[in-house]
């Protein structure tokens, strides 16, 4: 008797408590990815009431598909530089701000303010500044390669995205290394200080070991976000100039809504879930192993 | 055991949902599969039973998405008009956003498809097993005929066109008066080379000759989409041509009609108003260089009004010419205005009620034929109104450039048929133009990237 009473309980706590999360997680996440696979093998054009399976006809194309391997490819050089400029920055910043310099917290909040603007304001913002600030301050001093636009130039409007989205994402893990700079214990930095280390060694030889946890999730942060990126790409050069600029995503959105090629456009969504979710599993694992080595 | 019961519940909660969600996909399926002639049937078994029938007394609401930017206030005021004309049918208002696709996907998603949608003839031709058929409805009778063929599919009509967009040069009649020294005539530009004596003429007085906007919807769906279209030949030979690149069996290099063009173009790109960065694409800048007559002529069309109108001076004038592709003086291609319906009115009948089809289609009936409704857009859109008993007159220049062409019959419809570009030209296409404007690569390159790009397309119908 006491036991059904338990289990009773624990149905009733479960529906209470676990259930509602659990039918929202499964409504939202679930149910669309099944029906979004399901895409994946028809050749759907998101609206006609013709639907017919093709099997796997969508990925054999999408493997072949220049257009999507060079997305693909441009997506990994973005991210590279991208990932580097904005940890780079981020660290510095942070090391900047926890360093005891007067109006810090002042500093933390404006360098942090790019990444609540919001990707479509920021793109247009700057391209406004690349389109027409920069060309009438070329205009000004006369310097030739500064009067043409960024953003129409390939290799230039795809520096353009790499300094907007670093710029943008540097101050989001500045706070994330100031978490794990003001988690390095105050003894061990006393301790270099008696000893004599510069700030340099201080910084190379016991912070840089000590965050070895937070570089690991500040780096896969960012290569993930810069594998999804899709609202600065879409507001900034809109893959141009002559669909140069065009990351995958962006790529993805394209087939989708552009080309009317749902199918397709659902494929290539697999495909990039299966980069993220490997490189979140990566994450995951050097997370893990630099807290263990920390 | 408490583990035990959860994983339980939770396997049998996943098991119950996963079968929903399989049921609800495989039904839409099953649907779907057999679809596109059981919707046909129904959609013309309903039209037929509608046709003379009486919209319901009941309160009906219907919703209008419209893909026309930047005119809400006008199509607003256009539903405030009808509906107190028309008590017991509410409209609700859907503006597009920047991807007119996109949203109009989202709506049908969500069950939510517009009762009537103003969309390029492209998309309803793609997705015409979910239109209503609107042959035989009396109100096509006030729709002038030719401009019905680009909204007619398979013999059926399935939309009721917007207004007639002219394409072509758009010129400042100022600085082309002072470039030949006296009145301009349009007429006299009857080859390239005409053309290209004008633009050394205005270049002599101190102003750009013309100016490209180079962003991917204007050189790939207005300049590109002019090589298919009346210089190839009637809607058949457009077609066939179209299919014969998609066949491979003809290439876009080999074609003389494509040469021609492009040989403009490339006199245009010479006399570019952005020649130092050709892709700078602006079109408002760009607008303002006309209107202010630091260029002579822009290509682009009549639409462009709605930019220019609050920039031009008192007695300003501008017109529109058609772009010559060859040097033969008898061509008549060469001065007709490539004129394109390039939206239509359809209705939706699969997620719409027989009530809510009818409000539509009143709707319609009374963008198309009410007076206030032709005054309302004569002014606000500045394009000629393909309704017979249109009374009003357009304040642009532009659109009335475009309405003399139409009144002289000198035009050729630009599309000729709904399907012959496809829905994603402009982006695809249109980049290879703009890299070819911005020099990145040659004639040879870009046939041959249009070339692929049409080997990807299912064979056009006619």
């Amino acid at each position: 008797m006491r036991v059904k009473n338990k289990k009773v309980t624990s149905i009733k706590e479960f529906l209470l408590f676990g259930f509602p999360s659990f039918f929202i997680w499964f409504s939202v996440v679930i149910i669309p990815f099944v029906y979004g696979l399901f895409i994946t093998f028809t050749d759907w054009n998101g609206l006609s009431q013709d639907i017919n399976f093709i099997g796997i006809e969508n990925y054999k194309n999408i493997l072949t598909d220049s257009a999507f391997l060079g997305a693909f490819w441009k997506t990994v050089v973005y991210a590279l530089f991208t990932v580097i400029l904005s940890n780079l920055i981020g660290f510095i910043l942070a090391l900047v701000v926890t360093s005891g310099i007067k109006g810090q917290n002042l500093f933390r909040t404006g360098f942090f303010t790019p990444n609540i603007i919001g990707g479509i304001i920021l793109g247009y913002i700057w391209n406004f500044i690349f389109s027409f600030g920069l060309t009438k301050l070329g205009e000004f001093t006369g310097i030739s390669w500064m009067q043409t636009s960024w953003l129409t130039n390939p290799v230039r409007a795809l520096m353009a995205l790499i300094i907007v989205s670093a710029w943008q994402m540097s101050g989001y893990l500045m706070v994330i290394y100031i978490a794990g700079l003001t988690a390095v214990p105050a003894d061990l930095m006393e301790a270099a200080r008696v000893d004599g280390a510069t700030v340099f060694q201080t910084v190379m030889q016991i912070k840089i070991p000590m965050i070895r946890g937070t570089t690991a999730i500040c780096v896969f942060l960012a290569i993930s976000r810069c594998f999804m990126s899709f609202d600065t790409n879409l507001s900034l050069t809109a893959g141009g100039p002559y669909k140069s600029t065009e990351l995958i995503a962006y790529k993805i959105y394209q087939t989708a809504f552009t080309s009317m090629d749902f199918g397709v456009g659902q494929a290539q969504a697999i495909i990039l879930f299966v980069i993220v979710s490997v490189i979140s599993l990566l994450q995951v694992y050097f997370t893990r192993r630099g807290r263990v080595d920390a | 055991m408490r583990k035990r019961t959860f994983s339980l519940l939770m396997a049998g909660v996943l098991g119950v949902s996963t079968l929903a969600g399989c049921g609800s996909v495989a039904s839409t399926t099953t649907q779907s599969s057999d679809s596109t002639t059981a919707a046909k049937t129904t959609t013309e078994e309903k039209a037929a039973e509608t046709t003379n029938a009486e919209t319901s007394s009941e309160p009906v609401t219907i919703s209008f998405y419209t893909t026309e930017t930047g005119k809400d206030d006008m199509y607003q005021d256009l539903i405030s008009d009808f509906e107190s004309k028309n008590p017991g049918i509410t409209v609700e208002y859907i503006a597009a956003g920047d991807d007119q696709l996109q949203q109009w996907m989202a709506l049908y998603a969500s069950n939510e498809g517009p009762t009537v949608a103003l969309m390029d003839p492209i998309n309803i031709w793609e997705n015409q097993d979910r239109m209503r058929p609107l042959t035989g409805e009396a109100m096509l009778d006030n729709i002038e005929e030719a401009s019905l063929s680009t909204m007619t599919f398979n013999g059926t009509v399935y939309a009721v066109p917007m207004s007639a967009a002219g394409i072509g040069l758009l010129y400042n009649k100022a600085v082309c008066d002072a470039a030949v020294g006296g009145d301009f005539d349009p007429s006299t530009i009857k080859t390239r080379s005409d053309l290209k004596d004008l633009f050394d003429k205005i270049e002599a007085t101190g102003v750009a000759a013309t100016c490209l906007t180079g962003v991917n919807w204007s050189l790939g769906a207005h300049y590109l989409c002019q090589t298919y279209g009346a210089a190839i030949g009637d809607t058949k030979a457009r077609v066939d041509y179209v299919n014969s690149i998609i066949g491979g069996e003809t290439k876009e290099i080999d074609s003389e009609v494509f040469n021609g063009f492009m040989d403009t173009f490339d006199m245009l790109a010479q006399y570019n108003y952005n020649k130092n960065d050709p892709l700078v694409g602006d079109v408002n800048l760009d607008a303002m260089a006309l209107a202010e007559g630091k260029c002579g002529t822009w290509f682009m069309g009549d639409w462009a009004w709605t930019y220019m109108a609050e920039l031009v001076g008192e007695g300003d004038e501008f017109g529109l010419m058609p772009v010559p592709h060859s040097d033969d003086a008898g061509d008549v291609t060469n001065q007709q205005l490539p004129t394109s319906y390039a939206k239509g009115y359809c209705i939706d009948a699969s997620q719409n009620t027989e009530e809510q089809q009818l409000a539509g289609l009143k709707f319609i009936e009374y963008i198309s034929s009410d007076s206030y409704s032709h005054e309302v857009q004569a002014k606000r859109l500045g394009q000629a109104l393909p309704f017979k008993n249109c009374q009003a007159t357009i304040d642009s220049p532009l659109g009335k450039s475009t309405a003399s062409y139409i009144s002289a019959g000198k035009t050729a419809d630009f599309y000729g048929t709904p399907s012959l570009c496809p829905s994603d030209i402009w982006y695809e296409c249109g980049a290879y133009m703009c890299e070819y404007l911005s020099g990145a690569c040659d004639r040879t390159k870009l046939a041959t990237q249009i070339d692929e790009y049409w080997s990807k397309q299912d064979k056009r119908e006619y």
